[in-house]
């Protein structure tokens, strides 16, 4: 501390100095045993400003270079961003022949063709058709609308991405076969019903609620991606013995030429009883 | 009295259903799916009385499950199982477990195939058979089989409508699926002296197993759904998805990141320029002898 007092006295002694020339040997003596570095200090701050500032119309001009250099970084990063979360987003705009019909979130058009229903099964006639599906691991509930099969005999999907669909062709679920629901893992322009179903894995619980309120408890025993080019019909819509349900969705790489993902992710699950 | 019968089986076949679940508790931990077959028990002689049937897994003398009195006409469900060989045996309702059975058989569960293990024929001559259940059907028809199981009628003709399905289906026999046009049916099955019906949906894509069975009275038909499956198969890959998540291919983020970080940088400069206090600017960029 002595230090720190002697240096605070000095500084006292240098501008007693500089105000009256009658300071005596031992203030000079102590002044300079902590150098000239407060001295220095101490002149600078007294140094007469203007000196030492730019010319006043080349510090305007500087100060308008920065400006506009600020407005370029912010138009910059403005169109950055922009031109970002709009390639991340992916409107489908550009697709061919979808255009009409971008725009319109969660809905999505349904392929034309007649629905075909086919009558229920013997084996059908104790389990009532589904109305609901329930999905808690990935909190999904949604209604089921009724599916059938398209003119050029593709399977039929919901016009709403937000809504899933049984396939009417299909037993129903609880009854003996392979139950088929379908829905989107998006529209155009965001998640569908079945977004997050590639997050399910062996063991999570299904439920279907039916038109009497009963419900069909399933338990996931399988969760598999198929190409397109390679889906096996045969496996997910064949004969099964015991009571089971098939959840179906798009996954994989989405291939922007034809506007389809290339591939299906189907969950296979089996009645609890 | 038939509902009374009827109730009293399917009180049976529930008893069954529950003992099997049972088995699959303890004897298919976590089996894969593609590892695994179907297995279904059935008691189909007319004049064997109940019978407690065990259900081993090869060259285990322990049984995985004991099913205790099954009585003519029960059928389970089928249930999953590993695949693998198992050993199905019938003692008399009651008897030991260590007594030696009335009769055995060895199914050998592979992969994605169903088995029902029928008893068939006269008590005197009780047979343990393995039967191989299809699971696929043609394109838009159905499958169906007879398992004749009434002592009283040796000889049954079934028909669909007006259609033969099997002609002098003799007792205790097995016949071939045939196909079927999908339809709803009156299916009927007459013997020499008594005849009965039922009216039976034979779906596209279903595969149907039909018992005759000695019943008070009558004959009568139970239908079994082996399988099901869609009536019609869609063609291709279902469309669900039209990409308003989907990543875009060769798609990189890294330019529009690379446009943001100079427009960041740019306008960081400019505010610098522009906010830049001069002393500020004597004091920090130029030391103080440099300024003398």
């Amino acid at each position: 501390m002595t230090g720190a007092g002697k240096n605070d006295m000095s500084l006292q002694a240098g501008e007693a100095g500089q105000a009256s020339p009658t300071s005596t040997a031992r203030q000079a003596s102590q002044a300079s045993q902590v150098g000239q570095a407060a001295g220095a200090r101490g002149r600078a701050a007294r140094r007469p400003q203007p000196r030492h500032r730019r010319p006043p119309k080349r510090r305007r001009l500087l100060q308008s270079a920065g400006l506009v250099a600020m407005g370029c970084g912010v138009l910059t990063t403005a169109l950055g961003m922009g031109g970002w979360a709009l390639t991340g987003q992916h409107t489908g705009l550009d697709q061919p022949g979808q255009a009409g019909q971008a725009g319109r979130a969660g809905q999505v058009p349904v392929p034309p063709g007649l629905t075909v229903h086919a009558p229920g099964g013997a084996s059908q006639r104790q389990v009532p058709s589904p109305v609901r599906l329930i999905i808690p691991a990935i909190g999904v509930s949604t209604r089921l609308i009724r599916l059938g099969i398209t003119s050029n005999h593709t399977l039929q999907v919901p016009a709403s991405a937000a809504l899933a669909g049984w396939f009417t062709g299909s037993p129903r679920p609880g009854a003996v076969g392979a139950s088929i629901i379908a829905g989107h893992i998006d529209s155009y322009s965001g998640p569908g019903v079945f977004f997050r179903l590639r997050e399910l894995h062996r063991g999570q619980g299904i439920s279907v609620t039916r038109a009497n309120g009963s419900v069909a408890r399933f338990r996931i025993i399988a969760v598999r991606t198929y190409a397109k080019d390679r889906f096996p019909t045969a496996t997910v819509y064949g004969p099964v013995p015991d009571p089971e349900l098939r959840l179906v969705t798009c996954g994989g790489q989405f291939d922007y030429a034809t506007g389809s993902y290339l591939s299906n992710i189907v969950i296979s699950a089996v009645l609890v009883r | 009295m038939k509902a009374n019968a009827k109730f009293a089986r399917i009180y049976r076949l529930f008893g069954l259903a529950a003992l099997m679940l049972g088995l699959l508790a303890g004897a298919a931990p976590a089996s894969a799916s593609s590892g695994s077959g179907w297995l279904r028990l059935a008691h189909l002689s007319p004049n064997t009385p109940p019978v407690d049937v065990y259900l081993y897994s090869f060259h285990n003398s322990k049984a995985l499950i004991v099913v205790p009195h099954v009585a003519y006409g029960t059928i389970s469900d089928y249930q999953k199982v590993p695949a693998g060989e198992y050993t199905v045996a019938m003692r008399a309702a009651g008897a030991a477990a260590s007594s030696p059975p009335v009769i055995s058989a060895t199914v050998n569960v592979t992969p994605g195939a169903a088995y029902t293990v029928v008893g068939l024929g006269p008590a005197k001559e009780l047979e343990l058979r393995v039967l191989a259940d299809r699971l696929t059907t043609p394109k838009g028809k159905a499958l169906v089989r007879i398992i004749q199981a009434s002592l009283r009628q040796h000889r049954v003709t079934v028909r669909a409508g007006h259609s033969l399905i099997a002609r002098d289906v003799a007792f205790a026999s097995v016949t071939h699926y045939k196909v079927v046009s999908p339809g709803t049916w009156n299916v009927s099955a007459a013997g020499r002296t008594e005849h009965t019906s039922s009216t039976i949906t034979l779906a596209a894509g279903t595969i149907h197993t039909i018992v005759v069975l000695d019943d008070p009275g009558d004959i009568r038909l139970d239908d079994l759904v082996d399988a099901a499956g869609s009536k019609i198969a869609p063609a291709g890959a279902p469309a669900t998805g039209f990409g308003g998540t989907a990543s875009r291919p060769g798609h990189s983020d890294l330019p529009w990141a690379a446009l943001v970080g100079a427009g960041v940088l740019i306008s960081f400069a400019g505010y610098r320029r522009v906010r830049r206090p001069v002393g500020a600017h004597a004091m920090g960029t130029r030391g103080p002898s440099a300024t003398v």
